[in-house]
């Protein structure tokens, strides 16, 4: 498809000239930094949209039977704590905010506060997923469970009504998955924080960083709506 | 060379460095995911709002949503083709929830359906009524236009 | 740099390294044989439905195991075989090559994603295997999570589990051909091929999670009965298929916007002439992959979903008919005053159109409200998609197997067979599904393990299906000489050269006979589009075949060629 041909290796050197010629984190089968930067910050982007999706269909089940029996969403989500879903939601906005400026500080070689705030990010994530036990073992504790499993029991009886079941099965298929991906971000920022302490990152290179807070943030989003969906409305 | 035909992977200035979000707007943007957090907590549990609880939870969770997507996640100053990509995606969900919603909300309309269009079935069914409503009760019938003729009569005899 | 006379193929021979390749034209054979291996036994199960129905009554195998072998087949065919076949094997083998690349942009994704399809494909095999399961390969609640063996749990996370190797793909695809284009390589001159995987890719990405989600909820459902989808229970059964249709829809555009790719490449190629039409053909591929996200629901038009939904859907369901007319329309025109060479691709591609043109027709006639009222699962709904899946996918799917079969093996099979078996396939096929298009109009259900109850007042169902099962053995005849001629050419087939077909696009102009492990020598430029015949005079000039060894080629035949090594 082509008339001309140019040595492989030749168009690297004369247009990065600025740039180091063979960075140890650049795969052969890219051109340039730049490009296996937005490569993989592209195939993030990607796979978080898969996320997206998945979510999507439980939010749809959510509006379904939310429009079909609104009365039983409002009445059960009185049994969810606003109080702990906004504290959560604060955590998650805070671990947020600290892996943007993880972000921020690996621009600015600022290895430091790289750490520091992961470990923040780590901390916070840690946070949340202590206030999701004690949300759900007070919910077991009631005998409020998924499936078979919900059978209310002393002064939670009153709220064995007819489609509570499917609120509850919503509610911990949606948190369930949530929390599952918090665990993940948990292990992703712990062997981030033990690369960063080596001091893999800089200026030049810091492409995980940036892929695990895309993640991050997406986890956030999806809590962002869970919260007054399940919690307040 | 190489270089000019990556078209997507190489924006002008882009090479001399990724763009770095300023510390005082990454935390203004915090600032205003917290006090969205604490609206919508209050709107929610201390404001009856009655039927327009939902659309401001919603609205002010898109908001948020929207400050972490365009701020924190960079797409603001992003590639342009990741926009598309969350855009694109955006639109699909809606499209699964619309749409399926167009089935749950209607569901059972299938009373409604007819093998005579609308029009037809109204004429028969407005024949049958008269014919039944002749047959059963003749006198009645006759009395009622009797008695119609006479307040019309009436009516414009008090007129003036 | 690879050793002179090295390939991909023989630059390392241990089975370790093939196990953790990360080259992507392994990756593609390894795909190719799984693919084959998966699409060899669905077969032989469609063989066995097929003698089964050949008369009333049992013939061959009870009901229950009837019932078993048909969801297997479905199972198999699409989870295992259709929807990572192009796609994986051609797509992986040929993509970065189109694209001058050295590989796809993620290639250890790629590894995993084989691995990840190999597990999913072991969870599914071993539940339908030891489990007994019988719901057909769409899963339907109720019966599926309140009846049914729980093998039905172990297919779930087949499933649920091989999705992640489709978006894997589908990911991969997208940002190779967004970040990684040869220089001068632009959008408008990227192969259709190219365009129509990249539109699958969006499809399998966008789509494939949510029935990740729909298999967690019928897990569950069946688990601990979490009561969406089980009316028992309060749940809601059309909720269900709605999840599943949301994904198995667009997956059917998965399953054939790749051949439409494979189409318009071989018959550029095989016409000697530019595709007519090429920014509509390209396009319309995308236009397909979005329009495919809006019909699911005409799956469901007798399933009780609201009377407003079935009348939208029927709607854009007509739509889907103009991009896809738009190609038909374009790949005849391309055929016209074109040089036409009718080698074994070209007569694959000629029976596509005619079947894939049958299958179409067909599909917007069950999108009618009215017409699928009657026509739903019945024997007309299975001819239709047969028509479209394996007269459309998979004679695209041999056009293409035998189009780069010279690329990936180095060898030429035997011409004369594959026009035999190409022959045998087409009859066979035609034979097999023509009369099932009879039979479903007449009103014989699909997944019915019999038809004697109507024997008195239609004796001719027997015949029109003992005709249906003597064409799938014609059909089964002409796979099986393809498989075994492709066979035999690796070991006796005709060495074959860079560029046998005298294509234009770079996997055939830039690269020697079997590909150099890193693909290209040098990094290639293009400067013109993949099927402008009339500005490749320097490449015909210079001998044709990317061996820059100036011998003119007075015919593209390959029996005209000298014999040449590459160097």
């Amino acid at each position: 498809m082509s008339t001309t041909t140019a040595p492989a290796t030749a168009p690297e050197a004369e247009g990065h000239a600025g740039h180091d010629h063979h960075p140890p984190h650049l795969k052969h089968y890219f051109v340039s930094s730049d490009q296996q930067f937005d490569a993989s910050k592209m195939g993030m982007w990607l796979f978080l949209l898969t996320e997206v999706l998945l979510f999507s269909g439980m939010f749809v089940a959510y509006i379904v039977y939310r429009a079909w029996h609104p009365e039983v969403f409002v009445k059960m989500s009185e049994l969810l704590n606003p109080f702990w879903g906004g504290f959560n939601t604060l955590v998650l906005l805070g671990s947020s905010f600290s892996v943007a400026l993880a972000i921020h500080y690996a621009q600015k070689n600022d290895n430091k506060k790289l750490v520091m705030n992961l470990a923040i990010t780590l901390f916070c994530a840690g946070i949340f997923m202590v206030v999701k036990y004690i949300e759900y073992t007070d919910k077991f504790s009631h005998g409020i469970g998924m499936g078979e499993f919900f059978d209310p029991t002393g002064s939670y009886a009153q709220y064995a009504i007819p489609y509570a079941k499917q609120f509850f099965s919503i509610y911990f298929v949606m948190t369930g998955i949530h929390g599952f991906h918090v665990v993940i971000g948990m292990g992703i920022f712990t062997w981030l924080l033990i690369r960063a302490r080596k001091g893999h990152f800089n200026s030049e290179y810091y492409t995980p960083v940036e892929l695990a807070g895309l993640y991050w943030h997406l986890v956030d989003i999806i809590w962002i709506f869970l919260f007054p969906l399940l919690y307040l409305i | 060379m190489a270089h000019a035909a990556h078209t997507d992977a190489h924006h002008g200035d882009e090479h001399h460095g990724h763009h770095i979000i300023p510390f005082s707007l990454l935390a203004k943007v915090f600032g205003a995911l917290v006090f969205l957090t604490g609206l919508t907590y209050v709107t929610a549990v201390y404001i009856p709002l009655g039927p327009l609880e939902v659309p401001i939870a919603i609205a002010i969770a898109c908001t948020k949503a929207g400050l972490v997507v365009f701020v924190f996640m960079g797409l603001k100053w992003d590639n342009k083709v990741n926009l598309l990509a969350f855009s694109i995606c955006t639109i699909i969900v809606l499209v699964f929830i619309s749409i399926t919603l167009l089935d749950t909300e209607y569901r059972g309309d299938f009373g409604n359906v007819d093998e005579l269009p609308l029009d037809d079935r109204e004429r028969i069914e407005q024949a049958i009524r008269d014919r039944e409503e002749a047959l059963n009760n003749p006198a009645a019938a006759a009395a009622d236009t009797t008695a119609i003729e006479t307040t019309t009569a009436d009516t414009t005899a008090t007129t003036p | 740099m690879a050793a002179p006379g090295a390939n991909y193929l023989n630059h390392d021979k241990s089975l370790w390294s093939w196990l953790t390749t990360v080259d992507h034209k392994r990756i593609g054979l390894m795909y190719l044989v799984a693919v084959s291996v998966a699409f060899l036994a669905a077969g032989v199960l469609a063989l066995l439905v097929r003698v089964e129905l050949i008369a009333p009554g049992q013939t061959i195998m009870s009901a229950d195991t009837y019932n078993q072998v048909f969801t297997l087949h479905g199972v198999l065919m699409v989870f295992a075989f259709i929807i990572p076949a192009i796609p994986g094997a051609l797509g992986n083998f040929v993509l970065p090559i189109q694209l001058g690349a050295k590989d796809v942009a993620f290639p250890r994704l790629n590894l995993a994603s084989f691995y990840i399809y190999l597990v999913g494909m072991a969870f599914v095999l071993g539940a339908l295997l030891i489990g007994e399961v019988d719901t057909g390969w769409t899963f339907y609640t109720p019966y599926s999570s309140a009846e049914g063996s729980n093998a039905v749990l172990m297919v779930t996370v087949g499933v649920f589990i091989s999705g992640f190797a489709s978006i894997l793909t589908g990911m991969n695809f997208i940002v190779t051909v967004h970040k990684m284009r040869a220089p001068g390589l632009t959008w408008n001159r990227l192969p259709l091929f190219i365009w129509s995987i990249y539109a699958t890719s969006i499809v399998q990405v966008l789509a494939t999670p949510v029935i990740g989600i729909t298999m967690v909820l019928l897990f569950l459902e069946k688990l601990t009965g979490i009561g969406i989808f089980d009316p028992a229970l309060g749940g809601d059964p059309i909720l269900f298929q709605h999840f599943f249709w949301f994904y198995s829809h667009p997956a059917v555009y998965i399953m054939i916007l790749p051949a439409f790719g494979i189409i318009s490449d071989v018959i550029a190629v095989f016409t000697r002439r530019p595709v007519q039409g090429y920014t509509f053909v390209a396009l319309s591929s995308v236009a397909i992959a979005f329009l495919g996200f809006l019909v699911w629901g005409h799956h469901m038009f007798t399933s009780g979903q609201s009377a407003v939904s079935a009348i939208v859907f029927s709607l854009i369901t007509y739509l889907i008919g103009i991009p896809t007319g738009v190609k038909v329309l374009n790949w005849v025109g391309t055929m016209y005053r074109g040089s036409i060479w009718l080698k074994t691709p070209m007569i694959y591609v000629l029976a596509f159109l005619f079947l894939f043109s049958i299958g179409g027709f067909t599909g917007i006639m069950l999108g009618v409200l009215s017409v699928d009222i009657h026509l739903h699962d019945t024997y007309f709904v299975v001819a239709h998609f047969h028509y479209v899946m394996m007269g459309g996918t998979v004679i695209a799917g041999l056009a293409g197997i035998h189009y780069w079969w010279p690329k990936m093996t180095g060898r030429m099979y035997n011409e004369t067979m594959g026009q035999i078996a190409a022959a045998f396939i087409f009859v066979g096929f035609n034979i097999t599904f023509f009369t099932q298009f009879v039979l479903g109009s007449q009103g014989m259900p699909r997944r019915y393990y019999d038809y004697v109850g109507v024997m008195d007042t239609m004796p001719y169902f027997e015949t029109l299906h003992a005709i249906s099962t003597y064409g799938s053995w014609i059909l089964a005849l002409g796979l099986f000489m393809v498989l075994g001629y492709l066979m035999a050419s690796i070991w006796t087939g005709k060495k074959a050269p860079a560029n046998p077909w005298g294509a234009l696009t770079l996997e055939w102009t830039h690269t020697t006979p079997m590909p150099d492990p890193h693909n290209f020598t040098f990094q290639p430029i293009v400067t013109r589009g993949p099927y402008d015949y009339h500005l490749a005079d320097e490449i015909f000039g210079d001998g044709g075949d990317g061996m820059g060894d100036g011998a003119t080629v007075p015919s593209l035949a390959p029996e005209a060629r000298p014999e040449v090594t590459p160097s």
